[in-house]
């Protein structure tokens, strides 16, 4: 069973990023990329992480989707269906990322990685990642609020109306 | 109990803490009274002022602290390396206030003024955990947090056409380098099970032939590095960026961001691959991987593009952004001879690259804003226009040349002696060779505003506190380069690394 | 069962080389960025998959936390920019942008 859906997940991640690159409009690339961060989400599942992957949902999907959507509606001239992008030196490319991405991977799964039998606790991951937010990391979670209100302070300087 | 161990060792992070209430009082003060943005470039200087102090009430000759946190083995550390490099980043963010306070760039913006010191602000806490990280996390968080800062300030003069440009190719090359770099990051997490340095210093210690993915994990974490300190072939954005960003911050970023990814490069190298040090000074670095081919490759690459390409360059914001390219490059030359002498001309050429950059970059301003224009062209006559500038950028550039009396002298002697003592001929040749090439785009700009006549006739007058910001700049540019003793103690001093 | 590790190494090392080619080949600034997404959701694969099979503990997923607010913060800027730039030029796409000569 977890095989199965391991494979259904992978599959939905793949073939939906593989669609985001190689298709000619933007808009479907964008709702293309939905799947892809859903199939992730999966992915994290099968792994036992429950707390990522919902926020990998509330996060990409609630957020930086529909942020991209917006980008993508704000920036192309939607009534005279100009929605298609282009692309620079596909074959070249395609090429040289097949060959490295056959290198990365056969490097990968040939590597003495530490591992050990999979033995997924599948009780909730929320109370240890709380508790390392607030201890381990808290130092880096205070940096990060920053960061929040750093950027909340960037974006909407560059994009608001000027007066 | 945990929270105890974290609350025992926050006053060792004073100055951030002072930093990131500096954040804030700034945006409250920008808040608060939306009509008086004049005060806040000085109340920023006051919080630059209140975390040196705090810095410097820190400085100390042990071999520094660790930030202890629950049960990661330490976040961060204290020590008279990033002692030095705090420093480093105040002094030049303090300049780099006053010179926004005479930049007619910026008028168009005022009423963004709070946002514009919140960010530089943002950009000061970063580095100042880049420069005393020790962990990967911290490390790409905090490269993260200076780079967000940036890319909104390099295009924050939104209706100028270059400014929007820059920020979006800095935006571009940027996140894409973080993001293979959190990809490298990834790999050596799952190589050593750990983010923290010395952990995996103790793991890559045994090892004893260089291992393919984790070279190629190492590779893709220099890319981040490599980005950050705008090395060849990393340095798409420099020029684009530097040339329409605004003056001020293309200053900051070719010095202070600079810094910051030098001092964590370095920290990077010498932590996790020490293994040792032998009886000249130089580190026994793990078989792990060779440091020394990737850094000799891409410095000869940094240098010769750097220096090379600014020759067809007229503009002159352009022209010194690849000539900060260059100087990146000889840096990187004395780092790959992996000794404490070596970082000791790193640290020293800091110092004098930094007063010499911020220097040239600010009369490029004020140049500016007196005619409109940063093309070499219109520079012609302008030394007998505005004599005190003239003389003053004919020393700075004498300075970033390397030619005696000046302290750019210093620097690159310094860079000299510790390639000289390896020995490493070819890679000395090459510096030497690259500094002759700078010569010549150099004196060009001398020539054009000396030999040139004049287009126009006019004259030209500066506030005294312009003109006592470009002698503060000038002066010791010519002082270091006689009379450098206290300098290298200095340097000498801040060598020092937690756990060594 | 028969998944291990590799299985996700490869899925998060197809997603890393997918990312890498629409970065290189795409002009259109968004596509670019969807990249960019691509690679970071790659390590977060590897981060949570490491930690998990490796039994790092929860630091994996911590990490992964952190860089889904750092991919969030840096979209939110990036089409801040984006949008600035289209005000400016009327088009997003890379390689039209050059009014910096190179």
């Amino acid at each position: 069973m977890y095989d199965v859906f391991f494979y259904i997940f992978a599959a939905i991640t793949i073939l939906s990023a593989f669609f985001v690159v190689t298709t000619k409009n933007v808009i479907y690339a964008v709702y293309s990329l939905l799947l892809t961060f859903f199939g992730i989400a999966g992915i994290y599942v099968l792994l036992g992480a429950d707390f990522i992957a919902i926020v990998q949902i509330i996060v990409y999907v609630g957020g930086i989707l529909i942020l991209m959507i917006f980008g993508v509606m704000l920036t192309n001239k939607i009534t005279s269906v100009e929605i298609k992008t282009q692309t620079l030196f596909v074959i070249p490319t395609a090429i040289g990322v097949g060959i490295f991405a056959g290198v990365l991977i056969a490097r990968m799964i040939t590597a003495n990685w530490r591992t050990m039998p999979l033995n997924i606790d599948y009780s909730t991951t929320v109370y240890s990642i709380g508790a390392s937010l607030l201890s381990d990391y808290s130092v880096l979670f205070i940096l990060l609020g920053i960061l929040l209100l750093i950027t909340l302070i960037g974006a909407a300087s560059i994009a608001r109306k000027e007066d | 109990m945990v929270i105890n161990t974290i609350f025992n060792s926050f006053h060792l992070i004073g100055p951030e803490i002072a930093v990131a209430l500096l954040l804030l009082a700034v945006v409250i003060f920008d808040l608060a009274f939306p009509k008086n943005k004049k005060f806040l470039p000085w109340l920023t200087i006051t919080g630059i002022i209140v975390a040196g102090f705090l810095t410097v009430k820190q400085y100390s000759l042990e071999s520094g602290f660790v930030f202890e946190s629950g049960n990661t083995q330490g976040l961060i550390v204290i020590d008279n390396f990033a002692f030095f490099f705090k420093l480093l980043i105040l002094g030049v963010s303090l300049l780099i206030i006053l010179f926004s306070v005479s930049s007619e760039e910026l008028k168009n913006c005022y009423d963004r003024a709070g946002e514009y010191y919140t960010l530089i602000t943002g950009m000061i806490l970063g580095m100042f955990f880049m420069v005393s990280t020790v962990d990967l996390i911290t490390l790409y968080i905090s490269i993260e947090l200076v780079s967000f800062s940036s890319y909104v300030l390099a295009g924050f003069i939104k209706k100028s056409k270059r400014s929007s440009e820059a920020g979006l190719k800095y935006i571009i090359y940027g996140a894409v380098a973080s993001g293979i770099m959190l990809f490298g990051i990834s790999l050596v997490f799952g190589y050593t099970g750990t983010t923290n340095f010395y952990q995996i210093n103790h793991i890559v210690v045994h090892s004893l032939s260089p291992d393919f993915l984790l070279s190629l994990a190492f590779i893709l974490i220099f890319v981040g590095f490599g980005y950050k300190i705008s090395a060849v072939p990393f340095h798409f954005w420099t020029p684009d960026v530097y040339e329409g960003a605004p003056t001020t911050i293309t200053a900051y970023l070719s010095v202070a961001s600079k810094a910051a990814g030098f001092a964590l490069l370095i920290r990077f190298v010498k932590i996790i691959f020490f293994t040792g040090i032998d009886e000249n000074g130089y580190w026994i670095l793990s078989k792990a991987f060779n440091w020394s081919y990737l850094l000799i490759i891409i410095s000869v690459l940094t240098m010769t593009v750097g220096n090379f390409a600014a020759l067809w360059q007229n503009n002159v914001k352009r022209m010194l952004a690849y000539s900060s390219i260059a100087h990146a490059g000889y840096m990187l030359a004395a780092l790959t001879m992996l000794s404490e002498q070596g970082l000791l001309a790193i640290v020293v050429y800091f110092v004098v690259y930094g007063l010499t950059n911020l220097g040239a970059f600010y009369i490029v301003l004020l140049i500016h804003n007196k005619t409109g224009s940063e093309e070499i062209d219109d520079y012609d006559g302008l030394g007998y226009q505005m004599p005190l500038m003239g003389v003053a950028m004919t020393i700075l550039l004498v300075s970033l040349t390397g030619l005696p009396p000046t302290a750019g002298f210093i620097g690159k002697l310094y860079v000299f002696i510790s390639i000289l003592d390896a020995p490493h001929y070819t890679l000395a040749v090459i510096v030497a060779l690259n500094s002759v090439v700078s010569l010549y785009y150099y004196v060009r700009i001398i020539k054009h505003l000396y030999l040139n006549n004049p287009k126009v006739e006019r004259e030209f007058t500066f506030p005294v506190t312009q003109t006592i910001l470009v002698l503060v700049l000038t002066i010791p540019v010519i002082i270091l380069g006689l009379y450098f003793g206290p300098l290298l103690e200095m340097g000498k001093v801040s060598l020092r690394m937690f756990g060594f | 069962m028969s998944i291990g590790l590799n299985h996700f190494l490869i899925v998060s090392g197809i997603l890393f080389s997918l990312g890498i080619f629409a970065i290189v080949t795409r002009k259109n600034a968004i596509m670019v960025l969807m990249g960019i997404e691509f690679i970071l959701n790659a390590s977060n694969i590897n981060f949570i998959a490491f930690s998990k099979f490796g039994n790092f503990g929860v630091q994996g997923e911590v990490i992964a936390l952190f860089v889904i607010v750092l991919a969030a913060c840096e979209a939110a800027i990036a089409l801040a920019i984006v949008l600035n730039i289209y005000k400016q030029f009327t088009t997003v796409n890379v390689d039209e942008i050059n009014n910096l000569k190179n």
